[in-house]
């Protein structure tokens, strides 16, 4: 491992890497705006601008693991909509007002599990008809978009489900080390993705899918196999941050995680991964996360009319496309 | 040898194109290093060179498929800068492909006039039809080919017709022919030829690009050789060449010196066995022992069903019947993984597309079979650090260009080389590889074949699949010969040649008249008709029809017996036009002389019939004579 992490760290491959320059960036965009609002640095924001980057943070995890396949997954928003409407509804269900007898945390327990589960079978789903049967990502995941929405309004009734309990609430703001526990979560799935991405058999393979198919199917890796689990993934982590999100307001709206699927996407390639599949990171990922949120804020900060946002992200999507462009050396084929 | 000599010139009619001193990069690889030509009208001139000496480039830059570097080309005396393809094509310079440019789902007549439908106005179907007719009238091939049929129907020798009309079409002047023969059965290259002399008599110029030396021989009238990218041969007659000249001309080294010492056939255990593999389409029936230690060759012509061979064996394609052996019990793999921890590695034909991990380091790249390999979670990386030290101290890569990020830096010959240490990272105990040389320098050739070697050395077995018939025969100790998805023919290298080995992998189908006349001959006269050739006090059976018992020759198809290991060793020692009794006066024999309309030697059709009273000799002989004269 120690190798890795010394061809990781290397000076000269530092320099090349572009999450680094976004890093820069990042770091940037931070200063400038603690120079420009002076309620930028304050604790309470700082910790506001992680609260805000938990939901898309989260789902462009996954979303980050089929990128680097060299696919993309438009449903991730139906999916949190979708399975957070069935957590809803099975807290609802099994106990909460129906009375079965459960305690609540159990049943907030079980309406995660059944969250989760749906989100991983949705992506399974998703992910053997790109794989196995070749279609493209972008019109299956289109497909299940729609589908999955549809499936939210039916399942909810097409109506916010508000009587959530209250403890639920303790996912989002136990303190775990003088960080809220949304937050903490956030981080520990990052760090989870990233030692797999870096270190394991399956995440090398992943990204050599993403680089070379043909090349990864003729070595011998499980190239079915691996390129059907980002998708599994994306449809969890999209669970995920439904369930963090719904805990955070109580209540689940049919509606919940529209145009989720942009942000996530735009936050993969701000941090610098390729569309074409083999080459980003999840730090990077984790970057562009925190770009987006930080520059939504402090645009709101400084009273820019939240109209001008989506400019100002939009803007920095494809100057970041551009940079990989034309700083690549590669010349792909 | 290093010192370069002064190009040899010929005498020179007057050029239609001259390109002086043009260079050509790709990456780190010097592809051309001023290279000269000159083509005049009313001849084919031989472009010739070992593989990676420039010649393909060298005839993409006169085709405007490249941009030369530097260096001039003046065209009909006036400087030629064709930007692309079309450019030259309007400049009255055409290529024939070896990968045609033609549009699979289009007509005959579509393609034909495949620039023309471009331009704007009315197209006037039948004045085309009539100038296609006109066209391929003037090649001899009036009714070759339907001018109405798809072109992905065709046979690759019928789409190479498609090709030259439609350089005729657009009125080229210079046609350049790369590698034209290289997927063509003999007979087809006879057809080929014969076209090339019709274009010649016309007053084209056209320019011949290939290693085969016979048939640089048969159909140039002068020669320009290139090697490593540099003219040392320039407009010499090939009738003041013979073939060691040339082969010197084009190697600068005897061949010995490359090749170095050929490991000896066989010997060790049967590592890997193969009995009777089908994996349709391409692989029909496919046998082959392949022992400890040895190089074993698979040769055969593109299309032949050899690379999908070696991928059955691999795991990556769906066995369908037949089985293999590994160490003696049944092995049938259904994924590649299997394979790579039964210990076999892979080669594949395709570097950049099948091979390369492009966003991996070339430590990774490196890694990639262990990574297969490898039943755990985590990587396991640094149990192999100290076997890819040793490694890269092999293949004289320094270790602080390991971490490289992209492979693709690298040339050829080195990325090739990596691939290749990626299985022996792995300690393989049979290596497939499948064109190891193909597009790689000719230094970094011979280093490869000195790797083979010591692995072959050490006990691996190792399988190679070429086309180039030369390589495989200085490199393997046995070949076993593929035509029409068949393993037909499993002979030692050493009693074979570039020139037997052609005619054994010419594809079946286009065998069909001469085993129509076999089988006519076996019918009518109760006896074995075989066609084979004779040579060093051996008997090469290509196809062999009927015959048992007194009427059995001794051989069948694909073995390569001394004459004295036959039953019919005193015809074979003399073979004339009329049946010659065996001593015992069990069998006579009969062998035809089979030569071409173009003078061309095809070997010797035989008919052993049981001793006694053999039928008259003169008719028999006439048919031959009559089948073969025809083109075939």
């Amino acid at each position: 491992m120690s190798q890795t992490l010394a061809q990781t760290f290397s000076i000269r491959r530092l320099g090349a890497r572009l999450e680094l320059r976004m890093l820069a960036l990042a770091l940037l965009v931070f200063v400038a705006l603690s120079f420009a609002s002076p309620y930028f640095l304050r604790t309470n924001n700082l910790l506001n601008l992680l609260d805000q980057s938990v939901v898309t943070g989260i789902t462009a995890i996954g979303m980050t693991f089929v990128v680097l396949t060299g696919g993309i997954d438009l449903s991730v928003g139906s999916v949190l909509g979708f399975t957070g409407v069935l957590m809803g509804q099975t807290i609802h269900a099994g106990g909460w007002s129906a009375g079965f007898g459960l305690s609540v945390d159990l049943t907030i327990a079980l309406g995660i599990a059944v969250a989760v589960l749906a989100g991983a079978a949705i992506g399974l789903f998703s992910g053997v008809l790109v794989a196995r049967f070749g279609l493209a990502s972008f019109v299956v995941t289109l497909g299940v978009m729609a589908i999955g929405r549809s499936l939210a309004y039916i399942v909810s009734g097409q109506n916010a489900i508000a009587d959530i309990p209250p403890q639920i609430n303790g996912l989002v703001y136990t303190s775990v080390f003088g960080v809220p526990s949304n937050v903490a979560t956030l981080l520990v799935l990052y760090v989870l993705a990233w030692c797999y991405l870096t270190l394991t058999k399956g995440g090398r393979t992943i990204y050599a899918i993403g680089s070379n198919r043909e090349a990864a199917r003729t070595a011998g890796l499980a190239v079915l196999g691996y390129s059907i689990l980002p998708y599994v993934l994306s449809g969890v982590t999209a669970a995920i941050a439904g369930v963090l999100l719904s805990a955070q307001i109580l209540s689940i709206d049919p509606l919940a995680g529209t145009a989720l699927e942009l942000d996530a996407i735009a936050a993969v390639v701000i941090g610098g991964a390729s569309l074409y599949g083999g080459r980003g990171s999840i730090l990077g990922t984790l970057i562009g996360v925190l770009i987006m949120v930080m520059i939504r804020n402090g645009l709101n900060l400084l009273g820019v009319s939240p109209f001008w946002q989506g400019s100002a992200i939009g803007g920095i999507i494809i100057a970041a496309v551009l940079a990989e462009r034309l700083l690549s050396t590669r010349v792909r084929a | 040898m290093s010192a370069a000599p002064a190009p040899i010139e010929g005498a020179a009619p007057a050029p239609l194109l001259v390109a002086r001193g043009i260079e050509k990069r790709f990456d780190r690889t010097r592809a051309l290093a001023g290279a000269d030509a000159e083509f005049a009208a009313g001849e084919v001139h031989g472009l010739l060179g070992a593989n990676g000496a420039g010649k393909s480039t060298l005839s993409r830059i006169i085709g405007g498929h490249l941009q030369r570097d530097r260096g001039s080309i003046v065209w009909r005396g006036a400087a030629l800068t064709a930007r692309n393809a079309r450019e030259a094509i309007s400049a009255g310079i055409a290529m024939v492909m070896q990968e045609t440019s033609l549009a699979p789902d289009l007509s005959v007549l579509e393609n034909v006039f495949l620039p023309e439908l471009a331009r704007p106005g009315r197209l006037r179907l039948g004045a085309l039809r009539a100038r296609a007719e006109g066209i391929f009238d003037s090649l001899g091939q009036r009714d070759a080919l339907p001018l109405g049929e798809e072109v992905q129907r065709l046979s690759s020798a019928q789409r190479q017709l498609v090709e030259i009309a439609k350089a005729l079409a657009v009125g080229a002047a210079l046609i350049i022919f790369d590698e034209p023969t290289a997927s063509l059965s003999p007979g087809e290259v006879e057809r080929l030829f014969d076209v090339m002399a019709r274009l010649r008599a016309a007053g084209h110029a056209l320019v011949f690009v290939s290693h085969r030396l016979e048939e640089v021989f048969s159909i140039t009238d002068r020669v320009t050789v290139l090697r490593e990218g540099r003219t040392v041969a320039r407009s010499v007659p090939t009738a003041t060449l013979n073939q060691a000249e040339l082969i010197r001309l084009m190697v600068g080294q005897e061949l010995g010196g490359i090749y170095a010492a050929r490991p000896a056939a066989g010997g060790g255990k049967v590592v890997l066995e193969a009995r009777h593999l089908r994996a349709p389409p391409m692989v029909r029936d496919v046998s082959f022992a392949l022992h400890e230690g040895e190089i074993l060759g698979l040769a055969g012509l593109v299309g032949a069903g050899r690379s999908e061979t070696l991928q059955t064996l691999f795991g990556l394609r769906p066995l369908a019947a037949g089985e293999t052996l590994l160490d003696g019990r049944p092995f049938a793999p259904r994924h590649a993984a299997q394979a790579i921890r039964a210990g076999i590695g892979f080669v594949a034909e395709d570097r950049r597309g099948q091979s390369i991990i492009p966003d991996f380091s070339v430590r990774e790249n490196l890694l990639l079979g262990h990574l297969s390999a490898r039943r755990g979670f985590l990587l396991g990386y640094r149990a192999r650090d100290r076997r890819i030290e040793e490694l890269l101290r092999q293949l004289e890569l320094p270790a602080s260009r390991l971490l490289d990020a992209n492979m693709l830096n690298f040339s050829g010959g080195m990325q090739q080389k990596i691939i290749i240490a990626r299985w022996l990272l792995l300690e393989p105990r049979v290596l497939l590889l499948d064109e190891p040389t193909k597009g790689v320098d000719i230094g970094t050739r011979s280093a490869i074949y000195a790797m083979l070697r010591e692995v072959a050395g050490k006990g691996t077995a190792v399988l190679v699949v070429s086309s180039d018939f030369e390589e495989l025969l200085g490199l393997c100790g046995r070949v076993v010969v593929m035509s029409d998805g068949t393993s037909i023919a499993e002979l030692p290298s050493a009693v074979l040649d570039e020139a037997k080995l052609t005619l054994f992998a010419a594809p079946r189908s286009s065998m069909a008249m001469t085993t129509g006349l076999l089988e006519a001959l076996a019918q009518e006269t109760g006896g074995a008709a075989f066609w084979a050739l004779l040579d060093a006090g051996r008997v090469f059976c290509l196809s062999r029809v009927g015959g048992t018992g007194a009427a059995d020759p001794g051989f069948g198809a694909g073995a390569a017996p001394a004459f004295e290991e036959t039953h019919i060793p005193a015809a074979l020692a003399a073979p004339a036009e009329r049946f010659v009794l065996e001593p015992d006066g069990a069998r006579a024999t009969l062998l035809v002389r089979a030569r071409s309309h173009r003078g061309h030697e095809l070997g010797w059709i035989g008919l052993t019939v049981p001793g006694g009273a053999p039928p008259a000799p003169a008719p028999l002989a006439a048919r031959v004579h009559e089948q073969f004269a025809r083109a075939i």
